[in-house]
């Protein structure tokens, strides 16, 4: 095949979950020229080697794995005249939306009405973080080590301590544990889980794997592989406590501490971003602040269940095949105990969803919409932890007439470790 | 090994390297001996990669002569190696009246066209970062900025090109006389050459003593560097120095060949060669960059690193003959700024071997290298015609840096070629972007065990026991087939 020049429809960059559901929801609202195009050699980003179940709970209600999920999708996908361009790297994308992508056959260029971002994100690594001492082989971050065991056959040691207590590291925990690896604990900074309480309770609980709140890794040792990490209690600031530090030996470490929005194409695009979430602006269908361009899943912000990535992509889907006015009528801002809140635009506030994460784990919880000092909406919550974002459907808020800027906010009581 | 060689080297640093480089040049059977599996794998990979202006000398001194010497080769070496030598200039800046003086100082030392002391109005509207405290800056256009590693292997490639052979893993333990030869031995083995130059960075002066030498042994001051995300590209673009309080040039902001923005060094003692990076370190290079750039955005760090110095006692390169054996010539204590400095060394070296006796007579047939290419470096044209000739360069393997399968397969292929992960990181600058191998360590390891036809677990990172996987799964181990 000749490489060349292609208008299209849509062209949706990143072909994980949030790809995948954009690209057949502009497929099913009428669009006829849908290009997908996905790095990798197969659809689906990390779906594929998250061989765990638990994914399809909220939208399905029935319990897949991660290839599973992802199968559902590229079944739908093949039966549908979705252009999938696998094995591609997208380089370059303009405000003017054209995308520049590479693949074997040469080089694409693809110009679009509308371009719908679902780049994922990365995981944040041992240099972010500036953990000091050597540089052996051995550290891997969690999503690494899972795509080495289920993908690719091999564990990444034998003697694991796992840094950071989001959910893949949980994950990772248990999958080593069987694999007869011994995961000697879990450590994590804050004094509360990052990752989803089930995650906690089938995968260390159900292992007797010890998870230390309050602690963190100061050192790796070892010259040529991991020989021994030293990890410290820490204070309410994150700074190790002097006398609390103590060597584990281990020959592996893996980081499970977060991960980001991977926005290289759109600041190329010179899309508006969030300083808060790293991820473009959006409003309810995640349209972002420049015409033409839609964002979806973790590109946007990281997303705790693959389930509220589809709600979100298939909504940017349908939006990028029927846009709308671009006029915004309220602004969301974080208020107080509110970490992020996507969308932070609203146009009409008619139908979609809102997604708040909190700052702090907490109990008797309520949460408030503001608009000028004047709460306009309250709702009531039993417990919420910064691990799962409070979902609202947007039709059950009564918007205010008026434009303007509205503040979400959180109150409750603080609640410490799992509880 | 009953071969004999006119010149063995031993050590395959920077120094090293533009030695046998040099002396390739010359009708010559030379070899190198490297004690780790690659070239650029000690003192010569964690450095600056600064190219120190004729302002930055010290005058008296062995290492300031060989400075000066080598800058004249800078743009000979660019076109024989085919490599770029970014030409960034330099600001050194004072923050106070009396660190005035050491920019005059400078300005007088270097007599560089075109600099000048400047106000810091005129400072900040060539870096607009720069803190607002500054007092007055001086600045130097002849500052250039190497990639350490593109420079080693360069000189590396272009050795072997012009006939120099390479054999790692032989670390050297001693020497004996035959006849008019040395004999070398290492744990693995022997070499006979007539000529010996050890340019061993910190075991030099080890080497030394082993050679009966009774010169003290080098001390290992490190220091500690913060790299930063291309994304911070515009954040300087000259050399940015303070004025120094101690020995060394102080923490500097740079920026690099390959768009990122280099913090550090800081100084301090390590013990036993220890490269290890520390809290306390790290905080002193953050703080001594945000000295010079107050918004320095450490939050974009994407790595650490520590590299060492080896000093000897009063800072100088020392080189010499050895007494016991007249044609075994001594490297020591070649720290900073030996990069910049590596072309006058060799070209001193091939002196004094020629002074001895050795016979330099130059080769008709030198070729020039020619570097290959850097996909994210080319235009969308070469990019389109290099995919039609090999599909291998449409395949992005890295997508931090943008390194296609082609270059990777090639930097396992050429030679000397990468045997360990680190090795293929500092050739084409997989893992070395932003992710630090979160994606491409998914694929590196076996797309290197198959194109150098090893088992997948013999995958190295840098030493022979940094192995990259563990052991196979159950699922694999039982004979089942993957998903």
């Amino acid at each position: 095949m000749v490489p060349h020049s292609i208008k299209g429809d849509v062209v949706v960059i990143g072909g994980g979950p949030a790809g995948m559901a954009a690209a057949l929801s502009s497929w099913e609202a009428g669009a006829r020229s849908v290009f997908l195009l996905e790095r990798n050699e197969y659809l689906g980003g990390i779906l594929p080697q998250c061989i765990h179940p638990g994914f399809g709970l909220q939208i399905w209600g029935e319990e897949l794995t991660g290839p599973e999920y992802a199968e559902t999708f590229i079944e739908k996908l093949n039966r549908t005249g979705v252009e999938v361009m696998t094995d591609t790297t997208v380089l370059e994308l303009s405000p003017e939306r054209v995308v520049k992508a590479v693949n074997s056959e040469g080089v694409w260029e693809l110009k679009a009405d509308s371009i719908i971002l679902s780049m994922g994100c990365r995981e944040r690594t041992r240099g972010m973080l500036r953990i000091p001492g050597h540089r052996p082989a051995g550290i891997f971050t969690a999503g690494l080590a899972q795509y080495l065991v289920n993908i690719a056959g091999y564990l990444p040691g034998e003697e694991i301590v796992i840094l950071g207590s989001g959910d893949i590291g949980l994950i990772m925990a248990r999958r080593l544990t069987l694999e007869g690896a011994r995961v000697k604990m879990v450590v994590e900074i804050k004094n509360s889980l990052s990752g989803l309480v089930r995650n906690y309770v089938q995968c260390i609980q159900d292992f007797n794997i010890p998870l230390l709140f309050s602690h963190t890794v100061t050192e790796v040792r070892g010259k040529e592989r991991v020989e021994a990490v030293m990890i410290s209690e820490v204070d309410e600031g994150g700074n190790p406590l002097s006398g609390s530090e103590r060597e584990v030996e281990c020959d592996t470490l893996l980081l499970s501490v977060g991960l980001i929005p991977e926005n290289e194409l759109s600041r190329q695009a010179k899309i508006p971003l969030s300083p808060l979430t790293g991820g473009p602006w959006v409003d309810e269908d995640f349209s972002t602040d420049l015409e033409g361009f839609f964002a979806c899943g973790n590109v946007v912000s990281v997303f705790d269940l693959v389930d509220y990535v589809t709600l979100v992509a298939e909504r940017a889907g349908r939006a990028a095949v029927f846009p709308s006015s671009p006029q915004k009528k309220y602004i969301l801002q974080t208020g107080e105990g509110v970490h992020t809140v996507i969308p932070q635009r609203i146009r009409e506030g008619k139908d979609g969803f809102l997604f708040i994460r909190p700052q702090k784990s907490m109990r008797s919880v309520t949460v408030f919409l503001r608009w000028e000092e004047k709460i306009f909406y309250e709702k009531k919550i039993s417990i919420c932890r910064p691990s799962e974002m409070i979902k609202l459907n947007l039709s059950e808020i009564p918007w205010p007439q008026v434009k303007g800027e509205i503040k979400v906010e959180i109150e409750g009581t603080e609640i410490r470790g799992i509880s | 090994m009953s071969e004999k060689f006119d010149v063995i080297v031993i050590g395959g640093g920077v120094v090293g390297c533009a030695i046998a480089w040099y002396l390739a040049h010359f009708d010559l059977q030379i070899l190198l001996l490297e004690k780790d599996l690659d070239v650029c794998s000690g003192v010569s990979k964690a450095n600056t990669g600064i190219i120190h202006s004729r302002s930055y000398w010290t005058p008296r001194t062995l290492k300031g002569e060989l400075h000066l010497r080598s800058l004249p080769w800078i743009e000979q070496a660019e076109k024989e190696l085919d490599i770029e030598f970014l030409k960034t200039g330099a600001l050194t800046v004072a923050f106070s009246r009396s660190e005035l003086e050491f920019l005059k100082t400078l300005k007088r030392r270097g007599k560089i066209k075109g600099a000048e002391i400047l106000t810091p109005q005129e400072a900040r509207t060539l870096e607009p970062m720069l803190s607002d405290k500054i007092f007055a800056a001086y600045y130097d256009p002849e500052t250039r900025v190497a990639s350490p590693f593109q420079l080693n292997l360069a000189l590396a490639e272009s050795a072997f090109l012009n006939g120099v052979r390479f054999i790692f893993g032989q670390e050297v333990t001693g020497f004996e006389k035959e006849g008019n030869h040395i004999r070398i031995f290492t744990r693995e083995g022997e070499y006979l050459s007539r000529w010996v130059v050890s340019s061993a960075g910190l075991s030099s002066s080890y080497l030394a003593q082993r050679s009966g030498e009774n010169i003290p042994s080098l001390r290992a001051l490190r220091g500690e560097y913060l790299v930063l995300d291309r994304e911070c590209k515009d954040l300087v673009r000259h050399v940015l120095y303070p004025v120094p309080v101690g020995e060394t040039k102080g923490i500097l902001v740079s920026p690099t060949t390959d768009g990122n923005i280099l913090v550090g060094p800081n100084l301090e003692v390590a013990e036993d060669e220890d490269t290890s990076t520390t809290k306390e370190g790290l905080k002193e290079v953050e703080e001594g960059g945000k000295k010079l750039i107050p918004f320095l955005p450490v939050s974009q760090t994407i790595a650490t690193f520590s590299g060492l110095r080896p000093t000897s006692p009063d800072r100088d390169f020392h080189i010499f003959f050895s007494s016991r054996f007249p044609s075994l010539l001594h490297l020591v204590g070649i720290e900073s700024p030996g990069l910049t400095a590596s072309f006058g060394i060799a070209e001193y070296t091939g002196d004094l071997l020629k002074e001895r006796g050795l016979k330099l007579s130059e080769k008709r047939d030198f070729i020039f290298r020619s570097s290959f290419p850097v996909f994210r470096k080319l235009s969308w044209e070469e990019r389109k015609k290099l995919i039609q000739e090999d599909a291998d360069w449409g395949k992005i393997v890295c997508r931090c840096e943008e390194v296609t399968i082609a270059e990777v397969k090639h930097a396992l292929l050429s030679s000397p070629g990468a045997s360990t992960l680190d090795g293929l990181k500092r050739r084409v600058r997989v893992m070395m972007g932003r992710c630090q191998g979160g994606f491409c360590g998914m694929y590196l390891p076996f797309l290197m065990a198959e194109t150098l036809g090893l088992e997948e677990r013999e995958i190295v990172k840098s030493g022979k026991n940094s192995f990259y996987l563990g052991k196979e799964t159950k699922e694999v181990r039982s004979g089942a087939p993957l998903y």
